[in-house]
């Protein structure tokens, strides 16, 4: 602590404060920064106090609006846990039902996919380049409700004769996308960040609420690395109009 | 008589309010006695009321206090026609006294200033009295002219400025009496003090309240320094609106445990003085807890008060506790892992039977004090789990035997260059990774062996491989990102909690947002954020069988949630402030919660039930650790004391002393044979937990008193402290071999 000469009063009381309520040790920044929190809060609760009484009409602020503008900031700032007998009551209510059992063999327990934080969050403009050497990329969806279904979608381009997939077909809430023969679908149970290659994404709407599957197609994009390989890709217009 | 009594119990009812309903039963019992005795006056007075007060207590009350105000405003008429619709009996008017009755001994409401105690004492004079002083009568006599006034929870017991009269006088009594049963008494200093205090603060009579505080506050016990300190700043009405904690400690009781002998020292002396107000304040706030045996003695009575909330009543730990382990679960050790073991290259015949779990599993009899199986829902046991308990039990194996000869040694796992900045540190149980919580949000998690730490492959990677191998799991692996540590982003405030799920696929962590994330380890990103808490949440843990969690926060509520349910399915309710310490006994069944409010609560998990409480800390709690057969609970706190609690009994059993400061990690051994304790002082101290939990007289009959007698033997417990150079131990965890691992962040 300096000599308190050369501090301004305000942190001269503001030592003070701190002492009354047994604080012995603190950084010496954080009188700096109890005092700006306490001009805030001196500030605003004035303001708020001068607009209560400009509201009703009185030529100066008196004790009750600053009363009325500390009371509204508290409920609004500074709000407390609820009281006891509301917990009380809360708990007494949850604490009735009995424990859900839980069901064998299910992966990761994790709670409805609305309620966890494993979907991508961004979403892919596709790129509308007929050049063969393009990559084409996909959006993945992971909103089961707002699937519509989808014509299948024309080739282009490369020949897919050799392809053994059918064309894509959309039943009510599953986009199902054939690849390259080689590879099935695989189940992966991790959420995996989208990366440039992985073109679809297959979700078993069926599944989710137990199990978060995954289902991955690989599309190959048409990139230098992609050679022998057919592409398949897909009329992007129509996942943006979704 | 009976009326009487009957009729005292309804007013009592109905102006408290907001007390915990069990406790109003309660006190009735014990006050009863006491009001038979209590002086004529007031049981005459009340004679008048009590018929009425049959039904709706609260009803009457008010229906009385209107109809006195019409009378006292000459509406006559009004006065017949009410009288009359609400059918109260005449004679409920007719003594002037009967209103009187209302705030009688049994403390109810109405808490006007003494201002117009003139005017009433005039009238109250006339009505029917016995040499009841003044101030009685004024306050009793206070509600009658105002409605509202009836309505309102807090009672005045007298004029207040005879308050320091009345303090000092029981002050003086309480001096004066012998020796054995002066410690007990002076219990009843603090509660009264603070009831007191609050009952002028929030009757606005702040002079008055400032004198009371300054006279009497010295006097109070030095670990009660720092409530005296908050109620020090609270001189107004207002300051008490937002503090829900002082609220609660308002409206419930005060619990304190006393010998039956001195009690009656006690109501005889407070009877016997007209001046009964005292007696008023005690009935109305205190829950005196009588019972036979010595009177204790004033160490006795330290180790166990402290809490916020006065004692435990005995009631409240008689709940049958089944703190046995569950059965583990018998598995095959298949041969090829035999082959690995170094045991079997003697040429043992490979041993075909399974292994016996050799941690304490008894015999095939249910333990009586276990829980059932099935009690609460557990998880199955995939093939990964049965393989982490083939690992376990070959690990323990090679565990090291622990005891006052064998001390453990100790690794110390030092985070620089964190700032001040860590707040919760975890290890997995095979002690393979650490997570550290940080104030600046981040969670980081490092790998202690030399494995790095991996994460899965993308979708498209995962794609190439080859599945039907032998070691796909590891060729899931992405070794392009492995790396010593990983960070998890997510939080928006200091993670003040971590835990690890058993199967090391999971971490938890709790911040100060409000938010408990769930995260995989096997990609290094969050999946779940639980939201239930609004407030920080201090503490958070996994079951010992994974899938379910319990966290606790700032909103004092405990909640158990299970990965996958988005909302918690049961919530543990009942803390006075704060629930700083969360943590599950090994069978899963229970939840202990450390609080602000200096108490321990164990909870049931099926019912949602608190069954014991335990009191004796004189801070927050901040470290509980349970014994690994389950039957004991160590906790530790700021005033440094380690404290062991016998859980069955619900008796405190042990008090190690030591610690000059906050003791922020506790451990028992794997056997159970020795408690490490790391506190903030820079030491980590070992105990012998075995001779400490040896010879324990705990029958039922020393635990019907609610106590045993604690052995001053801190000195002998203590096997060793270690000092480390400026690291506050923060953590510690014993490898299943028995090392000791202890974590804290350097603070040069």
């Amino acid at each position: 602590m300096s000599s308190p000469k050369t501090l301004p009063k305000d942190a001269q009381v503001m030592i003070q404060i701190l002492k009354d309520m047994g604080i012995t040790e603190y950084e010496p920044r954080v009188i700096n920064q109890m005092l700006e929190f306490t001009y805030r809060y001196v500030t605003t609760i004035i303001e708020d106090a001068k607009i209560y009484a400009t509201h009703a009409k009185k030529s100066t602020v008196d004790a009750d609006d600053i009363k009325l503008a500390i009371q509204c900031r508290m409920d609004q700032s500074f709000t407390s846990p609820p009281p006891r007998d509301f917990l009380l009551e809360v708990a007494r209510q949850k604490n009735q039902t009995p424990l859900p059992l839980i069901k064998p063999y299910c992966g990761p327990r994790l709670p409805p996919d609305r309620y966890c934080l494993t979907a991508p969050n961004y979403r892919l403009k596709s790129i509308q380049k007929k050049v063969s050497s393009a990559g084409r990329i996909s959006v993945p969806r992971l909103s089961v409700g707002a699937v519509s279904s989808r014509p299948s979608t024309p080739t282009i381009g490369t020949p897919s004769a050799a392809k053994a997939g059918t064309p894509v077909s959309l039943t009510g809430q599953r986009f199902t996308v054939q690849i390259p023969p080689s590879s099935q679908t695989n189940v992966s149970k991790t959420t995996t960040p989208f990366t440039p290659t992985v073109s679809n994404v297959l979700i078993n709407p069926s599944l989710i609420g137990s199990k978060n599957i995954l289902i991955t197609t690989n599309m190959v994009s048409q990139s230098a690395a992609a050679d022998s390989l057919k592409r398949k890709h897909e009329d992007d217009d129509d996942y943006d109009a979704l | 008589m009976a009326a009487v009594q009957g009729g005292m119990v309804d007013e009592k009812e109905e102006v408290d309010i907001k007390t915990e309903p069990q406790s109003d039963g309660l006190m009735n019992t014990n006050a009863t006695d006491g009001r038979q005795l209590s002086p004529s006056p007031s049981s005459s007075s009340s004679a008048g009321s009590t018929k009425s007060a049959a039904g709706a207590p609260e009803d009457q009350q008010t229906l009385l206090a209107v109809l006195q105000f019409l009378r006292k405003n000459k509406l006559t008429e009004s006065v017949e026609i009410l009288r009359r619709e609400a059918g109260l009996p005449e004679d409920a008017l007719d003594t002037k006294g009967a209103d009187c009755s209302a705030p009688s001994s049994g403390g109810t409401a109405g808490g006007v200033d003494g201002l117009d105690a003139g005017s009433l004492l005039s009238r109250v004079a006339v009505s029917s009295s016995a040499g009841t002083p003044a101030p009685t009568k004024a306050a009793v006599a206070d509600d009658q002219p105002d409605v509202s006034v009836v309505l309102s929870a807090y009672s005045q017991q007298g004029d207040p400025a005879l308050y320091k009269v009345y303090y000092s006088d029981l002050k003086k009594f309480i001096e004066s009496v012998l020796d054995c049963h002066r410690a007990e008494l002076s219990q009843v200093f603090y509660p009264l003090f603070v009831h007191m205090y609050l009952e002028l603060v929030y009757n606005n009579h702040e002079s008055e309240a400032k004198a009371f505080f300054e006279k009497f506050s010295g006097d109070q016990e030095c670990y009660y320094e720092d409530d005296l300190r908050v109620l020090s700043s609270l001189t107004k009405k207002e300051h008490m609106r937002g503090n829900e904690t002082l609220l609660d400690f308002r409206t419930s009781k005060f619990v304190l445990r006393i010998s039956r002998d001195s009690y009656q020292l006690l109501k005889r002396h407070l009877q016997e003085r007209q001046n009964n107000q005292i007696w008023n304040i005690i009935q109305e706030h205190l829950y005196i807890d009588i019972f036979d045996g010595m009177p204790r003695s004033k160490s006795q009575i330290d180790a166990m008060s402290g809490s916020l909330a006065g004692e435990a009543k005995r009631e409240a730990n008689k709940a049958k506790v089944y703190y046995g382990l569950l059965k583990e679960p018998e598995i095959e050790v298949p041969l090829d892992d035999e082959d690995e073991e170094a045991e079997n290259e003697e040429g043992k015949p490979k041993k075909k039977k399974p292994k016996k779990d050799s941690m304490g599993s008894k015999s095939k009899k249910q333990d009586p004090n276990a829980p059932l199986q099935n009690r609460i829902p557990l998880p199955e046991l995939k093939d990964s789990d049965k393989l982490d308990k083939i690992m376990y039990m070959k690990e323990s194996t090679k565990r090291i035997r622990l005891g006052r000869e064998n001390l453990p040694s100790i690794c110390f796992y030092t985070f620089l260059n964190a700032y001040q900045g860590l707040t919760a540190v975890d290890f997995t149980d095979d002690s393979s990774l650490i997570a550290g919580g940080f104030a600046d949000s981040t969670v980081r998690v490092w790998s202690v062996t030399p494995k790095k730490l991996r994460k899965v492959k993308s979708a498209a990677d995962l794609n190439l491989i080859d599945k039907e191998s032998d070691d796909v799991l590891e060729r899931i692996m992405d070794e392009k990102t492995a790396s010593e540590s990983k960070i998890l982003y997510g939080h928006s405030g200091p993670v003040y909690g971590i835990s690890f799920s058993p199967d090391r696929n999971y971490l938890l962590s709790c911040s100060e947002d409000g938010t408990v994330r769930l995260w995989s380890l096997l990609t290094f990103t969050c999946l779940v954020g639980y939201k239930g808490h609004n407030y920080p949440v201090w503490d958070t843990q996994f079951s010992p069988y994974g899938y379910y969690f319990v966290s606790g926060g700032h909103d004092r509520v405990a909640r158990l949630w299970a990965t996958d349910h988005y909302q918690p399915l049961r919530i543990f309710a009942g803390h006075l402030a704060d629930v700083t310490c969360t943590r599950f006994h090994p069978n899963s069944n229970y939840v202990v919660t450390g609080s602000s409010d200096r108490t321990i609560r164990l909870w049931d998990v099926l019912t949602g039930n608190c069954v014991r409480i335990f009191t004796g800390h004189k801070g927050p709690i901040h470290t509980l650790a349970f014994s690994p057969n389950g039957k004991f609970l160590a906790s530790g706190a700021t005033d440094g004391r380690v404290l062991l609690w016998d859980i069955g009994h619900g008796l405190m059993v042990s008090e190690l002393k030591g610690h000059t400061d906050t003791v922020y990690a506790l451990r028992f051994s794997r056997d159970g044979e020795i408690l490490a304790s790391g506190s903030m002082d820079n030491t980590v101290r070992l105990w012998d937990a075995a001779k400490a939990f040896d010879d324990l007289e705990t029958d039922d009959f020393t635990a019907a008193t609610g106590h045993i007698h604690l052995q001053d033997n801190s000195q002998e417990l203590l096997l060793g402290t270690y000092m480390s150079k400026s690291t506050p131990v923060v953590h510690l965890h014993f490898t299943r071999r028995n090392l000791l691992l202890a974590a804290g962040s350097y603070a040069a």
